[in-house]
């Protein structure tokens, strides 16, 4: 019984942890401007909108944040196998990532902003750099560690066969498959064009035509960070950490309820079943509200 | 030298491909338009998602493969586990996009490629914003992508599972795993070329070129990695 309550705890840790996790990493994609609604912020001083936001797309968030949590798993993995202490071991591994980070953050913006200086006018800001770095690495931080602490109670508690940095990868890709779905649609349609009436998709003819004014004086990333964190930066969160949870509480359900291997295995797949089936209920339920609250556009 | 149990084996990564290629198709994603709520489906890359899923599914697929074992029931364990895992994953991610739309972008969800929505019955293209393809997860989006999911649990799986039966760790595996899940998605994401909602996408039409396309390369990649086994 000890054991189920130790790994009880584990997955409620690893669930907390998936939640921060995916909330610093979607508003570190808003304040560095990465992922899909980066192409707006590419497009816009070819639309005549000189701005003042971060442009760095260093690839796609799931490759991104796969490198470094790899990179902070493969550190931390070699550190404790030095017999260094685990918990120093991860923070020293997210302190290695959060450098890689920074290297790829400044060299993304300068290579991306300097491709457009001499054609269309945008100028490189340099107080941008030396005032956005520190949120972009230091929300990186946070996220990458959460999820290298998470690959370790998975390796280490949860039963997972896969080595550290193996897990820690496979939690980098899947949060950042996260963030780009969920939380930068908040940032991307909603914030990167305000100045549209709000109910609303972006037509294709208003590409690249982002809003640069913020409430006072010209508008920046942070300002982005704060308006998401508000909205999309939580529920990316909360998908996280409901994916983590779920997964492995229908594990821990069926361990508690099944006498043998077989009939846990197959209570935890039914069970499964059961949240899916949930899922497409509450989907199609926020369906039926948004049509019958917001109406056609006809 | 050559043995059933290769040949088996050959087989497993050879149809997991295709599954994985095929599971792609019905996964909903509107690429980086629908980031702006400019067309239907899940804003971001179809690799993406689809590898997002995969791997979640391939997670739960391992420490299922860990307690069972490779018994005939063993593996369908593995291969269910597998295609819950992903399940899961999918559908949280797009049941949250979906609120995203809803409440932050203020959008109502509706397909483009389809009047009405074939399970809901629901009319779709008066919800549709002007000048844009669509926007947030229908229910046809949303059914189309737990299939994909299921598919790509299973793909993922059954390539571990032969991956495991050919003497492999569970780390050789899983990496492998990982890097033949890629290219089979990525195979997928090339044919589909940037947006696709599901099965009732014209798009869709276009899965068995990809999928023999993917059954060939998954053959070469198996004669591969049965001789790094070797």
């Amino acid at each position: 019984m000890n054991e189920l309550i130790i790994t009880l705890g584990a997955l409620a840790l690893s669930g907390a942890l998936a939640t921060i996790a995916g909330c610093a990493e979607d508003l570190e994609s808003d304040v560095g401007s990465q992922s899909n609604p980066n192409s707006q912020v590419q497009l816009a001083p070819q639309m005549g909108n000189i701005h003042r936001y971060y442009n760095k797309a260093i690839s796609g968030e799931p490759v991104s944040y796969g490198l470094y949590v790899a990179v902070a798993g493969g550190v931390a993995y070699s550190l404790m196998n030095f017999g260094v202490n685990p918990i120093l071991s991860l923070i020293i591994g997210s302190g290695v990532a959060a450098f890689v980070h920074g290297a790829y953050a400044v060299s993304a913006y300068l290579g991306r902003i300097v491709g457009q200086s001499k054609n269309f006018g945008q100028p490189v800001y340099l107080d941008i750099i030396m005032s956005h770095l520190g949120p972009i690495v230091g929300h990186g931080f946070i996220a990458v560690f959460c999820m290298v602490l998470m690959a370790y109670l998975a390796n280490t508690i949860l039963g997972n066969p896969f080595p550290l940095p193996l897990i820690a990868l496979i939690f980098g890709i899947t949060v950042g498959s996260i963030g780009s779905s969920t939380g930068d649609v908040h940032y991307g349609a909603e914030r990167e064009y305000q100045k549209y009436p709000f109910g609303g998709g972006v037509p294709v003819a208003n590409h690249g035509d982002i809003d640069i004014k913020a409430e006072i004086g010209l508008r920046n990333s942070l300002d982005s960070s704060y308006f998401c964190s508000r909205l999309g930066g939580v529920l990316t969160g909360m998908c996280f950490g409901l994916i983590v949870f779920l997964d492995g509480w229908r594990g821990l359900i069926g361990n508690i309820i099944g006498k043998d291997t077989y009939t846990s295995s197959i209570i935890a797949i039914v069970v499964g079943l059961l949240i899916i089936a949930i899922l497409t209920i509450v989907n199609r339920k926020i369906e039926v509200f948004a049509r019958e609250k917001y109406g056609p556009y006809q | 030298m050559f043995d059933i149990n290769l040949i088996i084996s050959l087989l497993e990564i050879t149809i997991a491909g295709a599954i994985i290629n095929a599971s792609v198709y019905f996964i909903p994603v509107g690429g980086a338009p629908a980031a702006m709520a400019t067309s239907t489906g899940v804003g971001t890359g179809t690799t993406q998602l689809a590898a997002g899923a995969g791997f979640t599914g391939l997670l739960a697929a391992a420490i299922m493969a860990s307690k069972v074992g490779l018994t005939p029931e063993g593996i369908a364990l593995i291969l269910l586990s597998g295609a819950i895992g992903s399940m899961i994953m999918l559908g949280v991610t797009m049941l949250i996009g979906q609120l995203i739309y809803v409440f932050g972008v203020g959008v109502v969800p509706a397909a483009d490629k389809c009047e009405i929505d074939p399970i809901t019955k629901d009319p779709q293209k008066p919800y549709i914003t002007p000048g844009t393809t669509g926007h947030g997860i229908p229910t046809v989006c949303f059914i189309s992508g737990l299939i994909g999911a299921t598919l790509g649990g299973i793909g993922g799986g059954l390539a571990y599972v032969a991956l495991i039966s050919l003497g492999f760790s569970p780390a050789v595996a899983g990496t492998i795993a990982i890097g033949f899940f890629f290219i089979n998605a990525v195979l997928a994401s090339y044919n589909i070329g940037g947006t696709i909602e599901g099965f009732h996408d014209p798009k869709f039409k276009k899965m068995p070129n990809g999928v023999i396309a993917s059954t060939i390369a998954s053959f070469v990649c198996g004669i591969i990695i049965i001789l790094m086994a070797l």
